[in-house]
């Protein structure tokens, strides 16, 4: 599975290059799609009636005491370093208990020169879990690709500002505010809710102020590209995931993602 | 494993961080705080749902809040994460539903309608702003199944690359690869696509989608 990600996601990065003009104005029309499609598939007013009932629900659950069920692994969605936190906390947890009681039954065996051998042994078992688990986190898997392979990690760039400004502008003239990720980036990207308009109308003009759109385009797809390079020599998946983002997110996603994506079919 | 692997640090919104206090509270049984969690997840959630089961997604969404109030003390993550687990509760409602029904999920089929239905608009701007929630939903319920859910769960319910892959229960780059393809053909069915490359591998993709 590896290999064939990253044969599609050699082409498609290189085909970024060759397709950097009109991938930058489709990648933009896509961001505008974007927006529009989630002002207008979010279902804005919610049934009081259905709110009502789910929190009648709720009330029940308490009641009964099903709250306190176990996680199940499908329930356990925190971050995977946060995930693999708790699991090292449970095993170093674990492992002490373990020398523990085995001290125990050692001190009781062989008296007091064998207490000293089952803490020998239990040493390196306890440190092992929590050494190991520090340096994954650490190592470059989560960070590199946090740079480059998510769409909303990545600053926002002006040119996805700009559409997004675009998008905002045509939903907030039908009365409709725009509520999803390309917003909260909006806002983010604007210091507040209430100051989008002025930022957008700003934003809008420099735009059209300096059409030297190009430049400002390069860098991100470069430096995705450069972190999908540094990563996929660790890990093959997420080297990969940031490889084939890079051409997604960037400017020139259209002609880098359908490249890959032509490739991907005729396997 | 993989899945572990691929998933970044999510950068919280601050639209996630109020989501995330409020399920916190939740979770130690206050009601309002879940009323209020509802009221961030439920919109993105119908949007998910008219896609896949269209006129009946209130009353799956329904089935699934009941799932999500019985099962909230098992939940474990943020705000993000909650609207993933809230997501995969109602994805599997939502496949009850069809199955029961006994409704193939719609794929393809109508894109020719849908094409000649696109107007001609002169400008891009035109076509995005005459798009209606009708209009829309039409048009994406017209994409093969897995495009569909793709885009709605990127865009709609907002979930990043990572947790939309395991909504789907597939790996991230085919989720990336079919949100990416849907939202191209979306566009080029609103002609605001500057490119004519018509169905690139729909027909691969769509027995992707019927294979779930």
């Amino acid at each position: 599975m590896g290999e064939r990600l990253s044969g599609d996601g050699g082409p498609s990065r290189r085909r970024v290059q060759a397709g950097t003009v009109s991938g930058a104005s489709e990648a933009a029309d896509v961001t505008a799609l974007e927006t529009v499609l989630a002002a207008v598939l979010r279902t804005g007013d919610v049934d009081p009636r259905a709110e009502q009932r789910a929190v009648a629900a709720f009330r029940d659950a308490g009641a009964t005491g099903a709250r306190r069920a176990r996680t199940r692994r499908r329930d356990d969605w925190r971050p995977a370093a946060e995930r693999r936190a708790g699991r090292t906390v449970r095993m170093t947890f674990g492992a002490v208990f373990a020398s523990v009681a085995l001290g125990g039954v050692a001190v009781a065996a062989i008296g007091s020169a064998g207490s000293s051998t089952g803490g020998a042994g239990a040493g390196p078992r306890t440190g092992q879990p929590s050494a190991v688990a520090p340096a994954r986190p650490g190592g470059t898997a989560p960070s590199a690709p946090s740079a480059g392979s998510r769409p909303t990690d990545r600053p926002p760039s002006a040119k996805d500002t700009q559409a997004h400004c675009r998008a905002y502008e045509q939903v907030r003239s039908r009365g409709k505010a725009l509520d999803a990720t390309a917003w909260q980036r909006l806002v983010t990207a604007a210091g507040g809710k209430d100051k989008v308009a002025a930022y957008c109308s700003e934003q809008l003009t420099r735009a059209t102020a300096t059409p030297g759109r190009r430049t400002g385009q390069g860098k991100p797809g470069e430096s995705a590209g450069a972190a999908g390079h540094g990563t996929s020599g660790g890990t093959g998946t997420s080297g990969n995931s940031s490889g084939n983002s890079s051409g997604g997110t960037g400017d020139s996603a259209g002609k880098g993602r359908s490249g890959g994506g032509g490739a991907g079919g005729k396997h | 494993m993989i899945l572990g692997q691929v998933r970044q640090p999510r950068r919280v919104q601050a639209y996630d961080e109020e989501l995330g206090a409020a399920v916190a509270r939740a979770q130690e049984g206050d009601e309002a705080a879940f009323a209020v969690a509802y009221r961030f997840v439920q919109p993105g959630l119908l949007g998910y749902l008219h896609g896949i089961v269209g006129d009946d997604a209130e009353d799956v969404a329904s089935d699934a809040w009941l799932d999500i109030a019985r099962d909230l003390g098992r939940f474990k993550g943020d705000g993000a994460g909650f609207r993933g687990w809230t997501a995969t509760i109602a994805r599997h409602r939502a496949l009850d539903h069809l199955r029961r029904q006994r409704v193939r999920p719609r794929s393809g089929g109508t894109e020719q309608d849908v094409l000649h239905l696109a107007g001609p608009h002169s400008t891009h701007e035109q076509a995005l702003e005459s798009l209606s929630t009708e209009r829309a939903l039409e048009l994406v319920r017209g994409l093969p199944r897995d495009q569909a859910e793709a885009v709605l769960l990127r865009v709609v319910v907002g979930l990043d690359g990572p947790a939309a892959a395991r909504v789907l229960g597939k790996r991230p780059g085919a989720v990336r690869t079919a949100a990416h393809r849907g939202l191209k053909r979306l566009a080029r069915q609103l002609g605001i696509s500057s490119e004519t490359e018509k169905g690139v591998t729909d027909g691969a993709s769509r027995t992707l989608g019927e294979s779930t």
